[in-house]
């Protein structure tokens, strides 16, 4: 795990008793991994009154490497002896490490569940909807007499991009539904593997 | 159940009796073509001009031939019931036959370029699919994440458009669950019963 000078930097000062005592150091911890992991985290996580006697600058500058090295951590998916090997090289105590990994353990899923949503990927599929009807006549065409399915594909993210609707035969739903079986079975075989 | 053929349509049609039955089914050959791609004037004056007729006179004899065909197509009316029909245009039976012939001949066709007037959504056309699984990104290392990546094609118009999109397993499940109820559906009593009495 490798952190910049500045994080370094920044760690160090929260590893000096005579800057952070341990539940000024543990009052730091807690509001990093808030202001990562909570949407409306409170913006004052750093206006504790236990906080009040730091040098504001220092507060952040030690809030914002702490910040970071959870992020890398959690990107690497670092183990219990990495992320010790790494705090130790920041001159962090026993007691401060121990304190780190069991918050670190504690917060780890939702920190990967949120690493994990960043990025791009296509439109994604959330759910269906279907409407079965029996077409009768249009005003070019009469005795028509067949099924049809009106198809509705919901997507995450409807804001920005519509739901995608299409009709289709009673042939055709069948077609879809074959190939994403197959696709179903293909995943249920790489599963086993 | 009968044609109705109005008096004007009954005059343009009057026009088929005067020229040879191979002139009727050429006439018909250039209503279907019309038919599947659009009319074309020019037509019409080279058969005025072969015929020695007035360009109007052949326009209104394809156009009535035409409206004959897609109105027998559109009701989907028997073969007992057009030859009843077309009897009150007093022709005789042979030219009635090869306007049966005619009828029977091109009533798939026709009713299919029917269909494609009526208004419709995109219509399902084709779907791809790939199995994938995540490995690792930017802010994640280590992953292991399937996914289902689809390419829909869809067809409107005549135009086809595709779309990717991608799913988990679960929802990939739920799909196939929703939409193989969403078949059984036409199987239950309900819709037997319904479509067995519209008729």
């Amino acid at each position: 795990m490798e952190l910049s000078e500045y994080v370094q930097r920044g760690c160090q000062m929260l590893a000096d008793p005579g800057c952070f005592d341990l539940a000024a150091f543990a009052l730091v911890l807690r509001a990093a991994f808030r202001s990562l992991l909570e949407a409306r985290a409170d913006e004052a996580v750093l206006d504790h009154p236990d906080l009040k006697h730091i040098d504001p600058l220092v507060l952040k500058h030690s809030h914002a490497a702490l910040a970071t090295c959870i992020l890398e951590a959690g990107k690497q998916k670092a183990d219990k002896s990495t992320l010790s090997a790494c705090l130790e090289d920041c001159k962090f105590d026993r007691e401060r490490i121990e304190l780190f990994c069991t918050e670190y353990q504690k917060n780890k899923n939702s920190l990967e569940i949120l690493l994990g949503s960043i990025g791009r990927c296509p439109l994604l599929i959330s759910d269906v909807s279907w409407r079965l009807e029996y077409q009768i006549k249009t005003n070019q065409l009469h005795k028509l007499y067949r099924p049809s399915y009106l198809v509705t594909l919901n997507v995450e993210d409807s804001r920005s991009h519509p739901d995608i609707s299409f009709n289709c035969t009673m042939e055709q739903l069948q077609d879809l539904v074959g190939k994403l079986k197959d696709a179903a079975k293909s995943l249920e075989r790489a599963t086993q593997m | 159940m009968l044609l109705e053929l109005s008096e004007e349509h009954r005059e343009h049609l009057s026009f088929l009796p005067k020229v040879d039955y191979a002139v009727v089914a050429e006439f018909g050959r250039i209503a279907l073509e019309f038919l599947r791609r659009g009319s074309n004037p020019k037509i019409y004056e080279g058969a005025a001009r072969k015929l020695n007729v007035s360009s109007n006179t052949v326009q209104h004899g394809v156009e009535g031939l035409t409206y004959l065909l897609t109105e027998s197509s559109k009701l989907m009316i028997s073969e007992l019931d057009f030859q009843d029909s077309v009897l009150v245009l007093g022709f005789n039976e042979d030219l009635n036959k090869l306007l049966l012939q005619l009828y029977l001949d091109n009533r798939k066709e026709i009713r299919r370029i029917l269909s494609e007037l009526a208004p419709v959504f995109p219509s399902y056309h084709n779907l791809e699919w790939r199995l994938d699984v995540q490995l690792a990104s930017r802010c994640l290392r280590q992953q292991i994440k399937p996914a289902l990546t689809l390419k829909l094609h869809l067809s409107q118009d005549g135009e086809h458009s595709s779309q990717v999109l991608q799913t988990d397993p679960a929802t990939l499940l739920h799909l196939i669950q929703q939409l193989e109820q969403a078949l059984g559906e036409m199987k239950t009593n309900h819709c037997r019963r319904i479509v067995r009495n519209i008729k």
